[in-house]
């Protein structure tokens, strides 16, 4: 150990760079920088933020432990900004952080609307971004590009799987709440097609104004339980505090004493932390990935959890994994040549941390991995904190995410 | 019908927020010219408080419902003390600038302590079931928010009409040239007034608790529309902040359950109205009309 | 003389009655000049032109020295800054709904850019001229209007028309913001930021010295005269709605200018454009400045853009509380703003001098 840093002390006081490169390095400034690019003082900051810089400087600890001697550079840092999700701050941050900061890569990156910005100053200023915080499948639709990869969720993931699977083993009729805007629609379509592809029936829609500055749903409660036939599940779209509000309301309302069960278009676990499992248990939702899903996630989340003191969201996973994959993906190109390295990732079938039969799809860049269907137990099973729901189902990577768009043209 | 009866009681419901909101509005602009902006701020305060109180000592939602509107009261009379006084014979428009930047700075000293994300908080055991008015049944919760803050607004109306206070706050906010002339030495008043008005924000936000999400920006974008409530009932006037908060509430309601297709009416019906009152009746719908600029 | 810079403070026991306004004796027929920039423009001839020297190579080097985007950012909420005060300052109205004519221009000049594939200066004029036609309307309806209503009425207004481009999707594209809008400009390869900010500045600049001419006009002298006793002006046979509904539109126009540069400089256009808390953040600027002296707006949009920049990268989470501390600093104690509080100390030596020698 000592003679293995020693050597690295020499080496690094011969030329900078790594063995692999000696003394003219393939790398811009004989470095990598990551940018972790995302909301962390608003709505987004607790489910991602700051604690996905963690999870990325994870990422960086567990490569060079991994790679030693051998890595391509032992000088990895990170560089972050928050955008508050504003996108045009978003904008700026991101051509800041490749300009200014020498950012090879940017991660993370919530709300549709920044996302899709920063994917086009990625293709402009030809640096990789990882997407992980939006869920718009217009990334790996009409705006994908060369340059941007879409980790973790998307809209039809979230729609696919709990609408086919809830409407197989809860119920055939649904009742879907949505909220008016790009986001809430895409998911309504996504889950009614799912749903008529499973053999239920959508039986009563409705788009809830967005933003909804009166914070009252009961208007579409009320009517839910009146609809003919009567919907099994109430499908809701709505999220982050919207979604607290629909829930709150659902129980005053006793729709699941009514027979209306509840499912949940896009659910995070701090969501269900706010919310608390007695207020939520039954629900279903469909999940990128959980902490306690088995042996190899526990241990990741025990590590993050003494770095942060919570427990990891799937988005924290998400970056962890993509900072590793890039950075492995650099190691085999022995660059960091933007071109080089995508080349690497394209059509790369991976297993780790976050993606289960992972696979990073070359005509789309959509990242492909098991998603798995998610029930929140009743309060009586929570054993110990944040461990709130139980996976019903894998849904096989193959089947949880659409098939390339005609519309993404590389 | 049922469904029709079900949802003007939801207007109401939302009205009874609107209304306590305005009403505090209306007292404090009524008394000190000022346009509170961080009334939503405290609204945000109450419901965090309880929360807080709940998850942190254990404090049940009864008690809160008291604490919190005191502590509140106690925390806005330190303030106008403090600092809204000293802008008081300045241009309304600086307390109302002073009272924006107060609100960001609340909003994100929760934020720092509490996170973004909502807090949890039950709906009380003993209000958790739901009424049966034979048409139809409708929450418990709901039921008691509608029936305390119809009390809570007859209390305050009779507080005013029949006592020595109600009279000086009355005089002083309906006529308050007429009121300095008659030699009633209204600055005393001016503190727990708006120490008062405070209280009932933070009340709104603890009876708001159980079945909105409790978050630091909960207020924000609530605090628009109470501005445009107050405004539409009469800026310092007491009946009309509260008639306006049930009246904005029903439409609100009716709007969504019957023109859902049409979310636009819903969302820009309380700022139309607004405008219409504003360039139609200046004074607001129950306003006394003020001396011509 | 008279010399004030700052709002004028209501008289004691009748605060708020005409809002912005209060008995003032100057007489409306001869105003006394009351921008800061005046203080500048008695001073010595070689004091004016240095400034405007020192002004003009600052706006050429800060690309140099900042980040361009930022400094790109900076131009354009300087224009905004510039059109706020314009009212506040020197009518005596408080907008708290300027987003409204900031977003409409930029979506406007998004739409012109993309679809009619104009260079970006037709885009932003068209945006510009939409945002005036559009406060046209808006103005004559508020300008009834003074004080706290008139901040309502415009906050009202300002708010339907975010409801609208919010519902108007197939339009606006909604939440996911008009992507892609183009820099063309006759085949010019502008997507540096740098270069960018060259080809912009000569329209801020023009923008400004319009609203220097403005506040220095005859016209712009009887604004001042109705801020300051809207009943004396009236009396003297001046349309006073007709004064302040003019103003309005062409602080419209300046702020859609803004607006224009803002989404060009951006490529796309998001929602936040039309948001109230953009309409307050545009009055944070002003106020920080200072009220009433046109330069002061430029100066608060550098340092709040600067300012929100760097808090971005700083790793500080609570951003609201470092701009909402500073602005209630600046309400409570410097209420001239940065640029009124140099102007004030510069001109009470200045006073101070001429006492001793004379």
């Amino acid at each position: 150990m000592a003679a293995a840093s020693a050597a690295a002390l020499l080496v690094a006081g011969c030329g900078g760079g790594g063995p692999q490169s000696g003394g003219d390095s393939k790398l811009t400034g004989d470095k990598i920088v990551l940018g972790v690019l995302n909301d962390q003082s608003g709505a987004y900051s607790e489910l991602s933020g700051r604690n996905s810089v963690k999870a990325v400087e994870m990422a960086i600890a567990d490569f060079k432990a991994k790679h030693g001697d051998d890595a391509v550079t032992k000088d990895i840092t990170v560089e972050t900004a928050d955008h508050q999700n504003k996108p045009d701050v978003a904008n700026s941050k991101a051509q800041e952080m490749i300009d200014r900061k020498g950012v090879d890569a940017i991660l993370d990156v919530p709300t549709s609307s920044a996302a899709l910005k920063v994917a086009d100053v990625a293709k402009e200023k030809k640096k990789l971004y990882f997407n992980i915080g939006a869920a718009t499948t217009d990334l790996t639709g009409k705006s994908c590009n060369k340059y941007t990869f879409h980790y973790a969720y998307d809209t039809y993931m979230l729609a696919h799987g709990t609408g086919t699977v809830t409407t197989e083993q809860v119920g055939k009729n649904w009742y879907i709440l949505y909220p008016n805007y790009a986001f809430g629609q895409d998911m309504e379509k996504s889950f009614s097609a799912a749903i008529g592809a499973a053999g239920g029936q959508v039986v009563g829609k409705d788009g809830a104004p967005f933003p909804n500055t009166s914070g009252d749903y009961s208007s579409f409660l009320l009517k839910a339980p009146t609809l003919n036939p009567k919907p099994q599940v109430l499908g809701t779209m709505q999220a982050g505090a919207e979604l607290v509000n629909v829930v709150k309301q659902y129980n005053e309302f006793k729709l699941r004493d009514k027979g209306v069960g509840l499912a949940v278009g896009l659910m995070f676990i701090t969501d269900i932390h706010s919310l608390t499992p007695a207020a939520l248990a039954g629900t279903t939702y469909t999940d990128a990935w959980y902490w306690n899903f088995d042996r190899q996630n526990r241990e990741w989340a025990d590590r993050f959890q003494s770095e942060t003191g919570t427990r990891p969201s799937f988005a924290h996973a998400a970056n962890y994994s993509a900072a590793m994959q890039y950075l492995e993906a650099v190691q085999a190109a022995g660059t960091d040549d933007a071109d080089a390295v995508v080349k690497q990732l394209e059509g790369k079938e991976v297993n780790d941390l976050f993606l289960r039969n992972g696979k990073i799809r070359a005509e789309d860049h959509r990242v492909v991995h098991d998603a798995y269907l998610a029930q929140v137990k009743p309060q009586a099973e929570v054993t110990e904190p944040w461990d709130y729901v139980k996976i019903l189902k894998t849904i096989p990577a193959a089947e949880a995410f659409r098939a390339p768009s005609a519309d993404c043209k590389l | 019908m049922s469904g029709f009866l079900q949802n003007t009681f939801n207007g109401l419901v939302g009205g009874a927020f609107y209304a306590l909101l305005a009403l505090g509005l209306a007292v404090i602009f009524g008394m000190l010219r000022v346009v509170n902006f961080a009334h939503g701020a405290f609204y945000m305060l109450g419901a965090f408080g309880a929360y807080v109180l709940l998850a942190e000592a254990g404090v049940p939602f009864w008690a809160a419902l008291v604490i919190m509107p005191l502590a509140l009261g106690l925390l806005g009379m330190v303030l106008e003390r403090a600092v809204i006084h000293r802008l008081t014979r300045l241009d309304p428009l600086y307390n109302f600038l002073l009272t924006f930047g107060l609100t960001l700075i609340l909003q994100d000293l929760v934020k720092s302590r509490y996170g973004v994300q909502s807090s949890p908080y039950a709906t009380p055991d003993e209000l958790s079931g739901t009424v049966d008015f034979g048409l139809f049944d409708f929450p418990t919760y709901r039921v008691f928010i509608l029936a305390f803050t119809v009390l809570l607004c007859g209390a305050v109306w009779w507080v005013l009409g029949r006592t020595r206070i109600g009279m000086v706050v009355r005089a002083a906010t309906e006529r308050p040239e007429l009121t300095r002339a008659f030699g009633i030495d209204v600055g005393k008043w001016v503190t727990p007034v708006f120490g008062f008005g405070i209280a009932l924000a933070g009340l709104a936000g603890v009876l708001a608790a159980p079945m909105r999400a409790v978050n630091p920006l909960m207020g924000a974008d609530l605090i628009i529309v109470v501005f445009a409530v107050v405004v539409i009932g009469g800026l310092g006037s007491i009946f009309g902040s509260v008639a306006a908060g049930f009246g904005i509430g029903l439409i609100q309601a009716w709007g969504e359950a019957y023109l859902s297709d049409y979310p636009l009416v819903s969302q820009t019906v309380v700022f139309v109205v607004m405008a219409v009152v504003l360039l139609w009746r200046p004074a607001g719908l129950f306003g006394r009309e003020e001396a011509p600029a | 003389m008279t010399e004030r810079t700052e709002l004028r403070e209501g008289r004691e026991g009748m605060p708020g009655q005409h809002g912005m306004t209060s008995a003032v004796d100057t007489p409306v027929e001869k105003p006394a000049p009351r921008s800061g920039l005046l203080a500048v423009a008695r001073a010595p001839g070689w004091v004016r032109y240095a400034l405007l020297a020192a002004g003009l190579l600052v706006a050429l080097w800060l690309p140099n020295g900042l980040y361009p985007a930022v400094a790109v950012d900076i131009l354009c909420w300087a224009l905004f800054a510039v059109s706020v005060d314009l009212l506040l300052g020197f009518t005596g109205l408080m907008s708290f709904g300027h987003a409204a004519f900031w977003g409409t221009s930029a979506y406007l000049t998004g739409l012109v850019a993309i679809h009619a594939g104009l260079p970006f200066p037709a885009a932003v004029l068209a945006g510009a001229l939409g945002a005036a036609l559009l406060a046209l309307p808006i103005g004559y309806l508020a300008v009834k209007r003074t004080g706290i209503y008139f901040a309502m009425v415009t906050l009202a207004f300002a708010q339907m028309v975010y409801y609208v481009a919010n519902e108007w999707r197939s339009v606006t594209q909604g939440e996911n913001g008009l992507q892609g809008v183009p820099r063309a400009f006759f085949g010019a390869d502008l997507t540096d930021d740098y270069y960018f900010y060259y080809a912009i500045l000569p329209i801020v600049l023009l923008g400004l010295f319009a609203a220097w001419r403005i506040v220095h006009s005859p016209f712009g002298r009887v604004l001042v005269g109705i801020r300051d006793n809207p009943a004396r002006a009236r009396a003297l046979g001046y349309p006073v709605h007709r004064y302040k509904l003019t103003a309005f539109v062409l602080s419209g126009f300046l702020a859609g200018l803004g607006g224009g540069l803002f989404a060009v400089g951006h490529r796309f256009v998001s929602l936040d454009v039309l948001h109230w808390t953009t309409s307050g953040k545009a009055v944070i600027v002003v106020v920080l400045g200072g009220i009433g002296t046109l330069w002061g707006g430029v100066l608060g949009a550098a340092l709040v853009v600067r300012l929100e920049d760097w808090l971005s990268f700083s790793g500080f989470e609570a951003i609201g509380l470092v701009t909402g501390g500073i602005f209630v600093l600046v309400v409570l104690l410097f209420r001239r703003g940065v640029w009124g509080t140099v102007a004030h100390l510069a001109r009470r030596r200045a006073a101070m001098r001429r006492d001793r020698s004379g």
